[in-house]
Order: structure tokens, then C-alpha cells, then sequence
């Protein structure tokens, strides 16, 4: 069709005798015995901190740590939905922030992370989800995202595949329908961050854990590894699921509870689904990845733990309100379930910046929102650590607001079920 | 299915269940200042270990402690918030 | 499918097939042609044995396949049967009439033009797309539609519909899972102890790979072996069996789900004994993908379970014993052996080996498979090369090749430890073994046979009994003496190290489900996905339907040696359920969402109410049809206003608190103080949580000096009563709370004419103005029923709220309804309350609240004692009280009559900014105008400043503050 489209970056790998390989992901090297900043993590968010850190702010005497294989956190474990449609005004100009560095990270990163607009329809079911999905519309839309309330006779045009029956127990009486909701491979955006701050002189060091801080006069100096201590002027913590424990070695506690977060796939399938739709009421969302698979989830597991263990329950409960919705699935499997843990803040936004430690600062609180904020996280947070002072975006979430009573409400949009 | 016993009801799976976080005792408020007190509210200790946390037998509405492996999800012992909990709280001013 | 061939198949042999009743013939259909085969067939066996080899076409290249494994764990047979897709022909049973048709072809199945994607396969590496069709932002949207409908294998049918699935639970003191001789010696062991005991085999016969392995020359020891355990296990009277059960999964504390038919099983045993064997392992070699090539234990299967001929002339390429035997059974069916291939430098002489010796088999010791041939079209294996081992992995050049039908693979096998592995055990590999072993398992849990490395038979039995007495033992039973540990040295003897063998021509599938040949693996590896798990993720390799069954330890073999790990140090990635896929109908199952029904429902549904949800109650919305919704609204608000009108408020909560702390307990749980509240008076309540944000609501009404009647919201009630009981377990103060919410029914009867209707059913309490005044309770009867009677004012009318035993509420609302007759009485929903509490300025919790407000933001600081020491969320409320307050809530009205009522969460617009939200607003039929409440910036929350909503279209449009309420602000109409 058009020549612009194709695909000549493939043409090496067919003509040459040998595979040009690349290496995305560097080997490992001695540590240093210090760095300008070392981030404790190697998720996606700490990936795309050091990337930002390189390319905006110069800084690439930076250092990764991760205490298990790169990106196997959450970032490995979400269902890669990306989307603006938040409720406070705060969240959205954030997300928002986050969705547009999305739609060019393919060409910015040189790495396709396969990013898919789909269109995201959250459900609503009863009248108080009604009043949230207009509350977040009447937002979006004043912020200049595209959001819409609509009713059912607008659903089933746009997602002809959905049960619009009022002969189930909680009939669609209409949904918040975000036409920028996206998808993208979870896996490649961290990859493709990490094989670009490598290439501007990040250091990735796997199977690294932090075992300890160095921290002196209420100024962090440096992290304790097995491979040993290394000096940093500054670091940062982006560990996702272990934040508390982390936090803990500084010094500081937050207001965290680590919850696990399950989802399952199918079997791979032809497409037939090219939406994305989410019911909080029910409890379950679902959309159709590229390879096929449909890939779905629910809400927070009902108590803590630090374990990524699965549920039985989790699935009986998640299949029967999906099949509510798309009846048709009946014979179709599931072919892998798994589970990622969940920083739960109280009001469902993350907490961000500086911290009780001077030269030492968080990104955390990702709840089940962290993916799609991923690129957002990496560049503010690289802004707020060159400056030593939060980037204007992030400035809501300090940690600092729960004890000011000054929380940034986030739950009508932020959690599965509210 | 965890199963867990419940000091009234014995075994039973964990969905008859409902989590209630880590027990974390009242401080006297009038001794507190207001950022300790937002500490108290906000703050959790969220440890990856034996934590001693709320559970409450829905069915019977029965609130006990359970000491939980956060790590493992072992449930190492339950027993009656009585034991942690042995007097009556005043406040002060209070009428008896 | 040639036309013409014998019942059955022209493949099929005479007395053999332990699963196929000849005397059933069944007919089916695969793409479009009719098949002939026996019930007891699965559709693989029936399509091998009528000569069908080609079953599927493979995921990304589109290459012919067909059995591999034949106990379903590959994706080479996936099948569309009617709407299920990525159906395992090779374990569905065919059935009269079956229509099976192929899957992820382009045009006919067997001239698929999707095969073009192996023409161009060396432009697409691993990964490739992540290397390319991003060069625009448009590139992907122009290429995703592609990839993406190559991607997927069987298809959905849109208009299919959740058919008929569902659930048992089930209970055993020992749970033994596989029924293969390791599986009946533990259950039969463990029945001794007299315990129950549940077996469960995924096949339809017991036995296991007793039913198609050969151990011996003869066939002698399975037979026997076969006979003596199924003997016992059938003259045990405590041994349940469950054939064609799955377990899909091991969870917490021994929770199985078990699959079988469209029934899902949730079984918890107190010990369980895992037997589910072993998995054999396909060598990698050239086209070891082509239909033809298949593990031996899938063509035994084929022989001894099926009765159909794998193949007429066969090479069979093995590193252990299990191919010397295959070779006898291939004998004994009248194929020839071209030769055995033995991986093995020196292989030792066994019976099984002398005996394919004196049959006068060529053995090529210490070679391997080169490579696979076809006839160009890759339909069929048609021969092979075979070279010397020259070191691990590599090969001579070829010294022979060989014309042959059908290829085994017989190298080695990985133990099936998934469920283990997914409660937990721990596996190491073995350097000894080559294979997987277990560490660890965690208590109450048991591994016998070869899943736990027994493969010798005696020892798989031994093992077996040791696992069954351990099982007893732990699930509480009698047991007698501890029987020996059992190790089998043999296990060394089964598994190659490295039976993998790349080609310079390629083609070597490593995972067959996602099409990834060893260049892919070794290319991700140079690319920097030096990791399993990153490897996996990468290449996809283990990601297919069979989730690695086949391809996992070939994974983790090639990346430990490319990265130069040790093997030893490396463990399989992790393993999550299912263990095979689960339906979505088996997890669904008929579908039970709890509802409530007040004891008023029918009558609701015969007045022709619409009902909606609210929490899990139904309730009436408003009376009359869809399509008259405003109106029926408005004469129902009318009603109360002006005449008499009646509401089902059984949905509300109410909680009994008793006690001689009933008072300062909900001093203490609510904002208010009760203390001294008067005996048969009530006052409102508002619950707000430790950081003082507003939760629930109701009213109070105390009967007693030590009872409290306590009314919260419909939604709320739960967690009020829970939050109640969870303080006061800490607090320890004299007091009983009950949740009554169920337990008592209620209506409302509301409107200036209530006291005269109520009259007519009421003797025993004075109703007057003067004796039972506005907030006031009594305790009496209505209608000869024991009742609770609450002065109320939601609704800002004269009213009576009636709560009696839940029993009584249909005699109830009747007895109402006929007193009111002469007023035309009427009843009234949730939709006409919401106008008639919004025009009294009535809030309600959580719609004009939300999870963030204060008792200051929502203008309520009347509701919070000044004097009492503490209540929950007192102390935040305070100091919120010194910080600058954000929003207000506040009543506000259209002055304009053109303009149209605002919706809820219309926003409140101040210089651009949002500073809050309409949260109720409604077209008052009291009042004629516009009345709502919204959360403005506190400078505009005085009575009669402006403030801008945006509404529909993002048009702007001016409201003006007014004081609530709307309505009688005297309150002259409820006081009356």
C-alpha cells in the first residue's frame, strides 16, 4: 500500500548470513562504587525515570537495581490498559500527560510497543455509577479529554458484542466511553526504555537486590547490595509491591497496603474484540490483546499479602459477571492466570516526590493504575530529581498530603469496583 | 480456598471472611499532635512478615485477631480480640 | 481423506485398543468430509487411523501438523468444535454428528495461504515486531489489523450462548490425582487407613501408562502390574474413582478444582498424593514439526489405546529404553523399524535392547536425527538423516538415511509437577537425571511415580504406597508401618541432557504451540533476553496453549548453556494454572448473584412498579410504564405533598443497640450526641470515619434508657454494623449490637393525610401532634401488628415510618393501602423521595457526598457535638476545621425558567476552574422551579451568589445560592 509502511527494518534480517543481533538489554558489568543516582528497581517506572534522566536532564551516571530479572515486577504483571479518563483534575492532567508521551514512545524509544487506541467503555450499572462515569465526562471534557457519557443505544453501535439484555441482573444502563483508551505490550515499553538508557550509558544491574540505605544526617549517601555498597547522590525508590519494605529502610511508613491483583488470559482467539471494556459494578474488564488473547481482570484481592500466589475465587468470580457481559464466551478457556501486587493508597492516587530523606525520593502508591502511567512517572519524576523539587505535575501527590489532609480522591476511576 | 479458624466458628474457607488490617491500637488523642495524629490515620506499617491483623467472621459478625504470615499467607494463630483488648476504653470525660 | 477404506479407518488394527468399542461405530465430520471411527475414539485417533495425519495448521508459519504428544500437551491439534475453539482433538472423544473443522488457515485447510508466512519467515526474527512497523505513528494502525488477524487460532461465534454449567463441592480425607500405577498403589494404600479416599484420573481408564507402555519383552509386566493394583483399588470399599477428570489447579490449603463434563468440581481433601507422571520431551532436530514425528508414548497410545497404526515403517530416535520398547510394540503390529537412532554413545544392554537386536534392527549408537524429510509440501515425513553425535549438540555429517512414515521421539521425559509447583513445591534440576526433581513439598502434600522420579515400576508402586500411607497418615488415619523410602536409580537412565540439534538450514522447533525454532531462542538471547523469564517474554516460547509443556526444560536448557549458567541453578519458570484450560462456563457456572426482595416485592411488581438495584435490594423506582416516567414521578411527589402516599423503606438498615452503653456507644460512633436523648424522641446521626470523612447517615430513635433503634443507609448498613462491632471490641463497653435490616420490614406513610389513614389502623397509640410530636417514637401496633413507629421527616411531610417483622410487611402494606383507600392513597418509589427529600434539603450520603467529604464541606458542623470527648473522627474533623475549606455544599436555583435543569455532576465553573459539582438537582413539582445541591468555591456558597454550571454542550449557565430547604423552611409541614 503505502511505502512509507513497509517494514524495511526486517530487510537485514533476511539478507544478512549472520543475525545482526542487538543487544537491548546490556550485560552486566561491575558496579561502580558510585553513581549520581541510583534507583532502586528496574520496573518500568524506574526504567523510564533513567531514560528521561539521560535525554532531558543530561544525567547518565545512573544506576539500576533490580532485585529479580528486569521488568518482572508489575510491569510484567499488568493488563496494559492506558487511558486519561480519570476524576480529579489533577489525575487527569497527569494521565493525560502520560497517554500523549504514549502515542509517540514507538518512535521516540525506536521500539514498537505495539500501542493499539481501542476505545475504552466503562460500564455503569446502576444509577451511582451513572453519576460517576458523567462526573468523570463533565471533567475530561473540561480538560479537553475526550470523554462522553453514553447510553446503550450508542454501546451496542460501538461494541456490538456486549450484552445489552435488561434480562441479567445488572443491566448496561450506559457507559463513559474514552475513545483514546489504549493498549499496548506491557513487556516492550520497558524494554525499549531500558535498551535506550543503556544506550546513553544507564547501567542495568539484575538480580541486585537493595539490602540496605546509607543514610546520614537525614541525608541518603548510598545503598548496601550483596555485590556491596555503593555511593549515590541521590535515589530513588520505584519497587512497586515492596514499597513499604523499602520505605522502611529509610527510615518512613506510608499510607500503603499491599494488596494482590489477579488477571487471567484465554486462549489466543481471531480478533473479535476491539474494545476495551471495563465494568466497575461487575467487577471485571476485558480486551483483546494483539496476539489474541483475551485478557482480563477484576478488582483487588479481599486482604494483603506480599505474595503473587493465585485464586480459585478470583477466576469463579471474574468468568461469571464476564459472561454476563459477553454471553458467547462459554466455551472459550482460560489459558493462564497470575497475580501482581497492588500499593493501595486511601484515596487511589500514587504518591510521588520528595521524601522525610533529603536527596532520597519515591514513586509509588501505583495501586493497579501504574502501567499507563509509566512514561508520565519516568519523565516527572527525572525532572524532580535533576531539580531536587517535584515537577508541577506530580505536586498533588506528594506523601506530604495525607498528613495535610489533603488527599486527591481518585477512587471512582481508579479502582476496578468503587 | 484458605481456610482459616475462626475462634467462635472453628475452620471455615476464607471468603466467609473480611479483612480488617493490621491491628493498630488508638493513641490518646489529646496527647497527640495534628500531624501525629494524620500519622495514625494514614500511616501503615504494611510489614511483609507475621503481621497481628483484624479479621471478622461475616456470618456472625464476630471481630477476632489473627497473626498472619504476609509473606507465606500462613495464618499462624487466631484468637478473641478480648485477649489483646482486656478492659474497658474511656475517654476522658467521659459518663461510665 | 481418501474415499474409500473399512469402518474404522484403513490404519486401524485388529484386537488392540483398550478405549474403542468396535461395536459402536460412530461418523463425524472434520472440514466438511465425513469420518469414521469407534466411540472411545478421540478425533486425533480417529483422523490418524482414516489416514488424516494433518490436524492443524501451526500458529505463525501455517506448516501442517498433526499428533504429537496425543494426551494434549501441544497445540498441534487444536480443533474448532461449533462455538468452542482451540478444542484438543487428540483428547475430545468424537461423538455422532460432531462437526470439527481445522483452525487459523486462509482459504482451505489444506492448501492454506497463510503458509506464504514461511516464505518470508527469515524477515520476521524473533521479536520482529518489535523491530519494526512503528517507523510512523500511522505504520502500526496501518499493520496491527494484519498481525492481529494473523495472530489467534479458533474463532468466536458471536451469537453463541453460555450453555448449561455447574458446580459440586467435594470432600475427601485423601485426594490421589492420576491414576496411573504410582496413583492406584497410593490410593490403594491409603484406603487401608479407612479414611475416604478420591482418586482421580484424567483418562477414561484407570492405569495410566500401564494401559500402552511396554516394560517388558513380552508385555507381561504391565498387564500384571495393571491387574494387582487395579484389583486393589477395586476391593477397596472406600475408594471413590472419578474417570475424565481434570485437575486443573492446586490451591491454598488443598483446594482442587476438578473438571469433568460441564460440572466444576471444588474438592478439599485433608491430604493429597500428586501422581500425575511425567511429560515426554520431543527432540529437537530439522522439521521434527512434520506430521509423522510424534513422541513414542503418543504412538503407543495410538496402538494400544486407539488401535490405529501410527506408521508402516518407522526410525525411532531415542536415549533411553522406552524406544527399544516401541520398537517391539511397532514389531509386533507388523510395521517395520528402520532402525533405532540412539542418542547414547554406549547403550547399555537391556532385555527390551537384545531383543530389538535379535529382530535384527540396525541401532545407530551415539547418533541423532539430522535432519526430517518431506515431499515439499511438509504434510508428511517421508525420511531422515542420521548422523553421529559429535558433541553436545552437534553433529557429523550425515552417515545414513532412512525412508520412513513415521519418526519417534523417545529422549526423555520432564516430570508433570505443575499442580506441585503451583502450591509451592520446590524442583530443582538434576544434573543426575537431566530432569526436574522434587525438594520440596510443603505439607500434606505427596509425589509418587515418576512425577517425584520413579520410573522403574516396582519403584513407581513402591512409591505409590509410601505416598498413599503418608497421605493417610497426615489426613488423620490409622496407618501401620512406615513403608521404605523409595529412590529409583533407573530415572538416570530416562532423560537425555541435550537431545537438541540445530541444523544449518534451520527448522528445528523448540515450541511447536508458538512456532519458535532454535535460532529464535538463541537470537533473543544475543538480543539481551539472556533470562528465562525474559526470554519467554521475548520469543513467546512457553506462551502457546500448552503453556511449555513441550518446550519449557529445551528453553532453560538452551539458555543455561548459551548464558553459561548452571543448569542446576536454574529452575523452570513459574508455573500458573490451569494446569490444562478451563471454560469459562466451568469457572462461571450457573451464574448465582444474590439479590434481596423486600417482603413487599410482589406487591411492587403487581402495581406495575420498575425496580431498580439498589445495593443488593430491588427497589420500586417509580410506578407505571417506562415510557411515563416524569409523569408518574410528578403525581407521586404530588401525592405526598398534597394528599397521602406510601414507600417500602425496608431496604433501610436498622440496627438494635442495647445496653447500658447504648448511649455513649454512639456518642462515640456518630457525630452527635444521645446521651440525653429523651425516651420515644429520635435525632439524626452521621457517621464519619478516622479521617473524618462522612460515611453513613439515619436517625437514632431511642425506646429505652438502654435501646436504640438506629436507622443507616441502605448500602451503608453493613459496613456501619461491622465498624460498630469492630470498635467495640476494643472498647469493651456494655452494649449488644444487632443488624436488624432483614429482620423488619417498613413503609413510609407520608403526606398531610397520613395521620387519618394511620388512625384507622392504630389503636394503642395516641397519634396526636401533641402526644407523638415530630421526631418522636412509639412502640405499639398497626393493623393488630407489633410495630415501631418513627416520626420522621425525609420527605418533609406529616409521617410515620412503620418497621414490623419482616413476616408481617406484605399484611402490612396492605392493611395501608385499604385504610387509605377514601384519601387515594398511592404508592410512591425511590425516584419521587429523591425530589421530595431534595426539595427539603435532605442530603443523601455518598450522591451528595463523595469519598473525600467533610462535615464542614458538606455545611453540617450542626451535626457535631461541641461537648463530648471523642467520637470516631472527631479529631480530624477538627483539624479540618483550621484548614482552608475547598468547597461547600449548598442548595442552589435556576432564576432563568428557560434554562434547563442541570444533570447531576454537572460541573461548578469558577474563572476556568472546577470548584465542584451539581450532586442533585431536579425540576421541583413542589416549587415550579429548578432546585438542586451543589459543592461551590466557599467564597459563592452565601445565600444569593451567582455560580456558573457547565452543562450539556459545555454551555454555561447561571445558578444562584439559596438556604435550604427549599420547601416549608419553617418546617411547619412535617411538625403538623
Amino acid at each position: 500500500m503505502l511505502p512509507a509502511f513497509l517494514p524495511t527494518g526486517l530487510l537485514k534480517y533476511g539478507f544478512l548470513k549472520k543475525y545482526p543481533a542487538f543487544r537491548y538489554i546490556p550485560k552486566a558489568t561491575e558496579l561502580k562504587q558510585h553513581y549520581d543516582v541510583v534507583i532502586i528497581g528496574g520496573g518500568g517506572h524506574a526504567l523510564a525515570t533513567a531514560y528521561y534522566l539521560a535525554r532531558n536532564h543530561g544525567i547518565t551516571n545512573v544506576c539500576i537495581l533490580e532485585r529479580g530479572y528486569l521488568a518482572g515486577g508489575n510491569t510484567a504483571r499488568n493488563t496494559a490498559i492506558i487511558r486519561s479518563n480519570y476524576l480529579t483534575p489533577e489525575g487527569v492532567k497527569f494521565y493525560e500527560e502520560s497517554l500523549r508521551l504514549y502515542r509517540d514512545l514507538s518512535q521516540d524509544l525506536d521500539f514498537n510497543i505495539l500501542y493499539s487506541e481501542r476505545g475504552h467503555f466503562t460500564l455503569a450499572h446502576t444509577d451511582a455509577a451513572m453519576r460517576t462515569s458523567r462526573w468523570r465526562a463533565e471533567v475530561n471534557k473540561h480538560l479537553g479529554v475526550n470523554s462522553e457519557l453514553i447510553y446503550p443505544d450508542e454501546i451496542a453501535r460501538l461494541c456490538p458484542s456486549l450484552n445489552m439484555s435488561d434480562d441479567v441482573r445488572y443491566p448496561i444502563l450506559g457507559a463513559l466511553y474514552h475513545p483514546p483508551g489504549s493498549i499496548a505490550r506491557h513487556d516492550a515499553v520497558a524494554w525499549g526504555y531500558a535498551a535506550r538508557a543503556a544506550q546513553m550509558g544507564v547501567e542495568i544491574h539484575q538480580q541486585t537486590p537493595v539490602t540496605g540505605l546509607i543514610i546520614q544526617n537525614g541525608k541518603v549517601k548510598g545503598v548496601e547490595t550483596p555485590r556491596g555498597a555503593i555511593g549515590a547522590g541521590q535515589v530513588l525508590q520505584a519497587v512497586a509491591g515492596m514499597t513499604s519494605v523499602v520505605a522502611k529502610m529509610a527510615g518512613f511508613k506510608l499510607p500503603i497496603r499491599t494488596i494482590p491483583l489477579q488477571a487471567c488470559v484465554s486462549v489466543p482467539l481471531k480478533p473479535f474484540l476491539d474494545q476495551i471494556i471495563v465494568s466497575g459494578s461487575l467487577h471485571v474488564y476485558v480486551s483483546q490483546s494483539s496476539r489474541g488473547e483475551l485478557v482480563m481482570g477484576g478488582s483487588t484481592d479481599p486482604y494483603g499479602l506480599y505474595s503473587t500466589r493465585s485464586t480459585l475465587d478470583f477466576k469463579e468470580g471474574l468468568l461469571g459477571h464476564m459472561l454476563e457481559l459477553l454471553p458467547m464466551l462459554g466455551e472459550v478457556k482460560i489459558l493462564r492466570q497470575w497475580a501482581g501486587m497492588a500499593d493501595m493508597t486511601p484515596d487511589f492516587s500514587p504518591i510521588m516526590g520528595l521524601t522525610p530523606v533529603e536527596n532520597y525520593y519515591i514513586d509509588s502508591g501505583w495501586g493497579t493504575w501504574g502501567f499507563k502511567a509509566t512514561p508520565v512517572c519516568g519523565k516527572t519524576m527525572a525532572y524532580t530529581i535533576a531539580n531536587n523539587a517535584p515537577h508541577e505535575l506530580i505536586k498533588p501527590f506528594s506523601y506530604e498530603r495525607f498528613l495535610t489532609y489533603s488527599q486527591v480522591g481518585e477512587k471512582g476511576a481508579a479502582s476496578v469496583g468503587h | 480456598m484458605k481456610i482459616m479458624n475462626c475462634p467462635l466458628n472453628g475452620p471455615r474457607n476464607i471468603s466467609e471472611f473480611v479483612w480488617g488490617g493490621e491491628v493498630k491500637p488508638m493513641p490518646d488523642e489529646t496527647k497527640l499532635s495534628d500531624r501525629e495524629w494524620a500519622e495514625y490515620v494514614f500511616l501503615e506499617n504494611n510489614t511483609a512478615g507475621v503481621v497481628r491483623e483484624w479479621w471478622c467472621h461475616v456470618p456472625t459478625s464476630y471481630w477476632f485477631i489473627a497473626e498472619r504470615n504476609t509473606i507465606t499467607d500462613e495464618i499462624v494463630k487466631t484468637y478473641p480480640a478480648s485477649e489483646v483488648f482486656k478492659s474497658r476504653v474511656d475517654f476522658a470525660g467521659a459518663k461510665p | 481423506m481418501t474415499a474409500e477404506m473399512n469402518w474404522g479407518g484403513t490404519n486401524r488394527l485388529p484386537n488392540r485398543g483398550a478405549l474403542i468399542d468396535r461395536s459402536r461405530p460412530v461418523t463425524f465430520s472434520f472440514e466438511g468430509s465425513l469420518v469414521e471411527g469407534f466411540e472411545g475414539d478421540t478425533i486425533a485417533s480417529a483422523l490418524c487411523a482414516n489416514g488424516q495425519w494433518m490436524i492443524s495448521r501451526s500458529f505463525k508459519y501455517h506448516r501442517p501438523r498433526g499428533v504429537l504428544t496425543m494426551i494434549g500437551q501441544d497445540a498441534n491439534t487444536l480443533v474448532q468444535i461449533g462455538d468452542e475453539p482451540n478444542c484438543l482433538a487428540d483428547k475430545r472423544r468424537i461423538a455422532p454428528g460432531l462437526v470439527v473443522e481445522g483452525q487459523n488457515y486462509f482459504g482451505s485447510f489444506d492448501s492454506d495461504a497463510g503458509r506464504f508466512v514461511e516464505w518470508v519467515s527469515k524477515f520476521l526474527p524473533v521479536g520482529f515486531y518489535y523491530k519494526t512497523f512503528h517507523e510512523k505513528r500511522s505504520s502500526w494502525r496501518f499493520w496491527e489489523p494484519i498481525v492481529r488477524a494473523m495472530a489467534g487460532l479458533g474463532k468466536i461465534d458471536p451469537h453463541a450462548h453460555h450453555g448449561y454449567f455447574d458446580k459440586q463441592y467435594l470432600f475427601a480425607d485423601v485426594a490421589v490425582i492420576g491414576g496411573g500405577p504410582a496413583g492406584l498403589a497410593a490410593a490403594a494404600e491409603a484406603a487401608k487407613a479407612g479414611g475416604e479416599v478420591l482418586l482421580i484420573d484424567e483418562n477414561p481408564k484407570l492405569g495410566g501408562c500401564l494401559n500402552y507402555a511396554r516394560f517388558d519383552e513380552s508385555g507381561e509386566a504391565a498387564c500384571k502390574a495393571d491387574g494387582e493394583l487395579l484389583n486393589a483399588v477395586k476391593a477397596a470399599g472406600n475408594i471413590r474413582v472419578m474417570s475424565d477428570a481434570v485437575v486443573t489447579g492446586l490451591f491454598a490449603d488443598n483446594w482442587i478444582p476438578v473438571v469433568r463434563g460441564n460440572r466444576f468440581y471444588k474438592l478439599r481433601a485433608k491430604a493429597i498424593v500428586v501422581a500425575t507422571g511425567s511429560i515426554e520431551q520431543p527432540a529437537v532436530f530439522r522439521n521434527n514439526d512434520l506430521p509423522g514425528i510424534m513422541l513414542g508414548s503418543a504412538a503407543q497410545r495410538l496402538i494400544h489405546l486407539y488401535g490405529v497404526r501410527p506408521g508402516k515403517r518407522a526410525v525411532i530416535l531415542t536415549a533411553n529404553d522406552d524406544g527399544y520398547a516401541q520398537a517391539i510394540d511397532l514389531l509386533k503390529i507388523g510395521s517395520a523399524v528402520a532402525t533405532v537412532v540412539d542418542l547414547r554413545a554406549d547403550p547399555p544392554q537391556t532385555a527390551l535392547s537384545k531383543a530389538v537386536a535379535r529382530a535384527g534392527i540396525t541401532v545407530h549408537a551415539g547418533s541423532a536425527i539430522a535432519e526430517a524429510y518431506h515431499h515439499g509440501n511438509k504434510e508428511h515425513v517421508v525420511g531422515v538423516a542420521v548422523a553421529p553425535v559429535a558433541g553436545e549438540g552437534q553433529l557429523s555429517d550425515p552417515t545414513a538415511s532412512y525412508e520412513c512414515d513415521l519418526v519417534l521421539m523417545s529422549v526423555g521425559y520432564s516430570p508433570a509437577a505443575h499442580l506441585l509447583l503451583q502450591a509451592g513445591a520446590k524442583f530443582a534440576y538434576s544434573t543426575a537425571s537431566h530432569m526436574f526433581e522434587p525438594r520440596e513439598i510443603p505439607a500434606g502434600l505427596y509425589a509418587a511415580g515418576s512425577v517425584a522420579g520413579q520410573f522403574n515400576l516396582d519403584q513407581v508402586a513402591a512409591g505409590g504406597r509410601r505416598a498413599g500411607w503418608a497421605a493417610a497418615r497426615h489426613a488423620g488415619g490409622t496407618v501401620g508401618a512406615e513403608p521404605a523410602e523409595v529412590s529409583d536409580p533407573g530415572a538416570a537412565q530416562q532423560t537425555h541432557p541435550w537431545p537438541i540439534f540445530p541444523h544449518a538450514k534451520g527448522g528445528e522447533f523448540v515450541d511447536f504451540d508458538e512456532d519458535l525454532k532454535y535460532d529464535d531462542l538463541i537470537n533473543g538471547i544475543a538480543d539481551g533476553f539472556d533470562n528465562v523469564e525474559l526470554l519467554k517474554r521475548y520469543s513467546t516460547v512457553g506462551m502457546g496453549p500448552s503453556q511449555g509443556k513441550h518446550s519449557a526444560v529445551a528453553a532453560v536448557r538452551i539458555v543455561a548453556r548459551e548464558t553459561g549458567r548452571d543448569l542446576a541453578a536454574l529452575t523452570v519458570t513459574t508455573q500458573r494454572p490451569p494446569y490444562t484450560p478451563e471454560k469459562f462456563g466451568h469457572l462461571a457456572g450457573r451464574i448465582f448473584d444474590p439479590e434481596r426482595r423486600t417482603a413487599m416485592h410482589h406487591r411492587h411488581l403487581e402495581l406495575g412498579a420498575q425496580m431498580m438495584p439498589a445495593g443488593i435490594w430491588w427497589r420500586p423506582a417509580y410506578y407505571g410504564p417506562k415510557a411515563e416516567r416524569e409523569k408518574a414521578i410528578r403525581e407521586e411527589v404530588n401525592a405526598v405533598r398534597n394528599d397521602v402516599a406510601l414507600i417500602d423503606v425496608s431496604t433501610l438498615g436498622g440496627l438494635d443497640v442495647r445496653g447500658p452503653d447504648a448511649a455513649e456507644f454512639l456518642n462515640r460512633m456518630y457525630t452527635f450526641t444521645y446521651a440525653k436523648l429523651a425516651v420515644g424522641k429520635s435525632r439524626y446521626v452521621l457517621m464519619t470515619d478516622q479521617a473524618g470523612v462522612i460515611t453513613d447517615d439515619g436517625v437514632a430513635c431511642r425506646f429505652s434508657e438502654e435501646h436504640f433503634y438506629v436507622t443507616a443507609t441502605t448500602s451503608g448498613v453493613d459496613a456501619v454494623y461491622r465498624s460498630m462491632l469492630q470498635w467495640n471490641a476494643q472498647w469493651r463497653l456494655d452494649v449488644d449490637v444487632a443488624n436488624v435490616t432483614a429482620a423488619y420490614a417498613g413503609v413510609n406513610i407520608a403526606g398531610p393525610k397520613s395521620r387519618q389513614v394511620l388512625q384507622r389502623l392504630c389503636q394503642d397509640i395516641d397519634l396526636s401532634a401533641e402526644a407523638f410530636p415530630y421526631l418522636g417514637v412509639r412502640e405499639g401496633t398497626v393493623a393488630g401488628i407489633p410495630a415501631r413507629l418513627l416520626r420522621v421527616g425525609f420527605v418533609g411531610e406529616l409521617g410515620y415510618e412503620i418497621h414490623v417483622p419482616y413476616g408481617y410487611g406484605e399484611a402490612l402494606w396492605d392493611a395501608v393501602v385499604e385504610a387509605g383507600q377514601p384519601e387515594g392513597i398511592r404508592p410512591f418509589g425511590v425516584e419521587a423521595q429523591r425530589v421530595l427529600r431534595l426539595e427539603k434539603g435532605h442530603i443523601i450520603v455518598s450522591q451528595d457526598t463523595d469519598g473525600l467529604t467533610n462535615a464542614w464541606e458538606a455545611d453540617m458542623p450542626w451535626a457535631l457535638a461541641k461537648t463530648k470527648p471523642f467520637f470516631v473522627g472527631g479529631r480530624s474533623t477538627q483539624i479540618m476545621a483550621k484548614m482552608p475549606l475547598l468547597r461547600k455544599l449548598v442548595g442552589f436555583t435556576l432564576d432563568d425558567p428557560a434554562l434547563p435543569c442541570p444533570e447531576e455532576c454537572h460541573l461548578v465553573i469558577k474563572g476556568g476552574e472546577i470548584v465542584g459539582r451539581v450532586t442533585s438537582a431536579v425540576n421541583s413539582p413542589s416549587l415550579g422551579k429548578v432546585v438542586g445541591m451543589a459543592y461551590v468555591h466557599p467564597a459563592d456558597a452565601a445565600p444569593d451568589s451567582k455560580i456558573q454550571i457547565k452543562i450539556d454542550g459545555g454551555r454555561m449557565i447561571e445558578g444562584r445560592v439559596v438556604k435550604l430547604p427549599f420547601y416549608d423552611p419553617e418546617g411547619k409541614r412535617q411538625e403538623m
